[in-house]
């Protein structure tokens, strides 16, 4: 297992109900780490649609975990 | 029936009067214009109006039916004299009756503001000197109006403002030849909302030489909590215009272009060449790409900022070989429904203020040439815990896979120009259903209910689901109906996409036919 601290930003922020929290997951890339928390905290956005960061840079999906990753999910927003 | 009148005899004012009792009416509103004895220092014993009559009926026709519509007065009507007027006769009439006294003040005062600025009537003055003068409308009533406006117009003459930017030239990174660059900068700020408010408040103080603003929308009250260039008063009015009159009441040194209208794909290049920088401040997706491949294309650096409740995100784009551009980290526009709005997902109203006064710092850092260390970032601005986060973006791993952002900024401006084809401006949705289309209600289900279509839809299918039920749009023509004309547009283009060339979306929403009433 492995221990991450995740960020979230706007819609996802507002359907997870925080701004941040450690996680514990098996899961072994940041897609399908995504995947478990669309789940585990009812977002409604796909991967596909947001920027994922680690430890302050862009990331691919594909990016493996390590313990102590600090993880950004960032979807695009509109409003002016 | 006629409420404007242009007449050659004096005003039957008790006749006038009687024309707008109502049972409904509460009150009733009166203005009388009269030929004064002195204009401009001269002494004036009488004056002869000519009018271009056609013109002057219709135009005051549409005045009067503005107010009401504007103030919902019951009734209003209007008188103009033309012909030969002697000192104290009446050269104007207006009323206006409505169920509560301000609205009555209202529409009276709107009425003859609007005469005075928009009536193709021309006064001859006769001097006592036996001279005669011919003065064009706007000038007659400016004369005749309330004091204040007179005292300050000529006190503006006597003293021409002088800006005084010693506050920022005392900074010694700007200093006079920092002034100078700015007096002689180009800005378009696209977007008079909640984040273009302090962006075109800040640069206006700061005396930039030419502000250009872009906004199609008309003011709403909603609005007002974050927009904070604007009063109550403006309600219904171009942003843009208001925008326009608040740089000219702050600083009137600053030189201001206004566009009424969206920038369109055809017409952004050429806008972009003509200024230094430019600065998004729209809530608008489409517009942001827009921008994005305008500035690319054109070399104007653009500042992009959003917000989503109480957040921000803003992004520099240098518009040089080697730096990212908006599609280098989002490479295709994303749905609507997918990246919020202020209308539907609510927004706390300094928040637009901390982001556009965000871009308004970067203008000026940018314009002064001093260092912009986290330009080439994503900043994501977090005002619940006041955190600000910069993420370098890789030019490397953007659009240099697609050929660079030149090529692709081109490629995305030839398709948007293709579809500019399927956004389609009627004033009634009736037009529409008389010009063959069938209308289909893309909003959701909850705004099916609290906020019915003026015409029932032919179908509604909510814009998420556009693309699996395109069976349903086989046969005849189709407009897309949302709120905004953005949920339309964009499900329109989808459907496009698929080969649906008999697919169109309603410009504008149903906000737009509003506004048209």
């Amino acid at each position: 297992m492995t221990v991450v601290n995740l960020q979230y930003y706007a819609q996802l922020r507002e359907q997870a109900g925080t701004s941040s929290e450690q996680f514990t997951t098996g899961a072994s890339s940041l897609r399908d780490l995504y995947e478990e928390l669309r789940v585990a905290r009812g977002f409604s956005l796909s991967a596909d649609a947001l920027k994922v960061a680690v430890n302050a840079q862009f990331s691919a999906w594909d990016r493996p975990l390590r313990d102590g990753d600090t993880i950004v999910f960032i979807p695009p927003v509109a409003g002016g | 029936m006629s409420r404007f009148e242009l007449s050659g005899a004096a005003v039957d004012t008790t006749g006038q009067r009687d024309r707008l009792r109502h049972p409904a009416s509460g009150g009733y509103c009166a203005f009388e214009g009269w030929v004064r004895n002195s204009n401009e220092g001269r002494e004036v014993d009488g004056l002869s109006y000519e009018a271009y009559a056609e013109l002057a009926i219709a135009e005051g026709e549409r005045i009067v039916a503005e107010a009401i519509e504007r103030y919902g007065v019951t009734d209003a009507r209007c008188v103009h004299r033309t012909g030969d007027l002697k000192i104290g006769d009446m050269a104007v009439w207006v009323g206006a009756s409505a169920p509560h006294r301000d609205e009555a003040f209202r529409a009276c005062r709107y009425i003859i503001d609007e005469i005075k600025h928009r009536l193709p009537i021309w006064k001859k003055e006769h001097y006592v000197t036996g001279e005669s003068d011919w003065v064009a409308c706007t000038h007659v009533y400016r004369e005749h109006e309330h004091e204040d406006h007179h005292a300050h117009h000529h006190h503006a003459h006597a003293q021409p403002f002088v800006p005084d930017y010693s506050r920022q030239t005392r900074l010694r990174d700007v200093g006079e030849a920092g002034q100078a660059k700015l007096a002689a900068s180009r800005v378009l700020v696209i977007g008079a909302g909640g984040l273009g408010c302090p962006v075109i408040s800040y640069l206006a103080g700061a005396g930039i030489g030419t502000l250009g603003i872009v906004d199609g929308d008309r003011l709403d009250a909603s609005n007002l909590h974050r927009q904070t260039m604007y009063n109550a008063s403006d309600i219904g009015q171009y942003k843009a215009e208001l925008a326009s009159r608040r740089v000219a009441a702050l600083n009137p040194t600053v030189k201001v272009r206004i566009w009424k209208e969206p920038l369109t794909a055809a017409n952004a290049v050429e806008v972009f060449g003509q200024f230094d920088l430019v600065v998004e401040c729209t809530d608008d997706m489409r517009s942001r790409y827009l921008s994005s491949d305008a500035a690319v294309v054109s070399a104007t650096p653009l500042i992009l900022a959003s917000i989503y409740q109480y957040e921000g995100q803003l992004q520099f784009v240098a518009a040089q070989p080697g730096m990212p551009c908006m599609r280098c980290l989002w490479p295709q526009e994303p749905a609507p429904e997918a990246v919020g709005s202020c209308t539907l997902s609510g927004v706390l109203g300094p928040v637009p203020g901390v982001l556009g006064a965000m871009q308004a710092t970067e203008a000026l850092k940018y314009l002064l040439g001093l260092p912009q260390p986290n330009a080439g970032a994503l900043s994501l601005v977090n005002l619940i815990d006041l955190s600000i986060q910069h993420l370098p973006i890789d030019a490397a791993n953007g659009c240099v896979a697609h050929g660079g952002c030149v090529a692709v900024a081109r490629r995305a401006l030839a398709r948007a120009v293709d579809e500019e084809a399927i956004d389609l401006a009627f004033d009634r949705l009736d037009d529409a259903v008389a010009a063959g289309f069938r209308l289909v209600d893309v909003r959701n289900a909850e705004e099916w209910a609290s906020d019915p279509m003026p015409v029932v839809a032919a179908l509604q299918v909510p814009s998420g689901q556009v693309m699996e039920r395109a069976g349903e749009f086989a046969d005849g023509r189709f407009l897309l109906v949302c709120a905004s004309g953005r949920r339309s547009g964009h499900a329109a283009r989808l459907l496009r996409d698929e080969g649906m060339q008999n697919v169109y979306s309603l410009a504008g929403g149903l906000n737009a036919l509003r506004v048209a009433g």
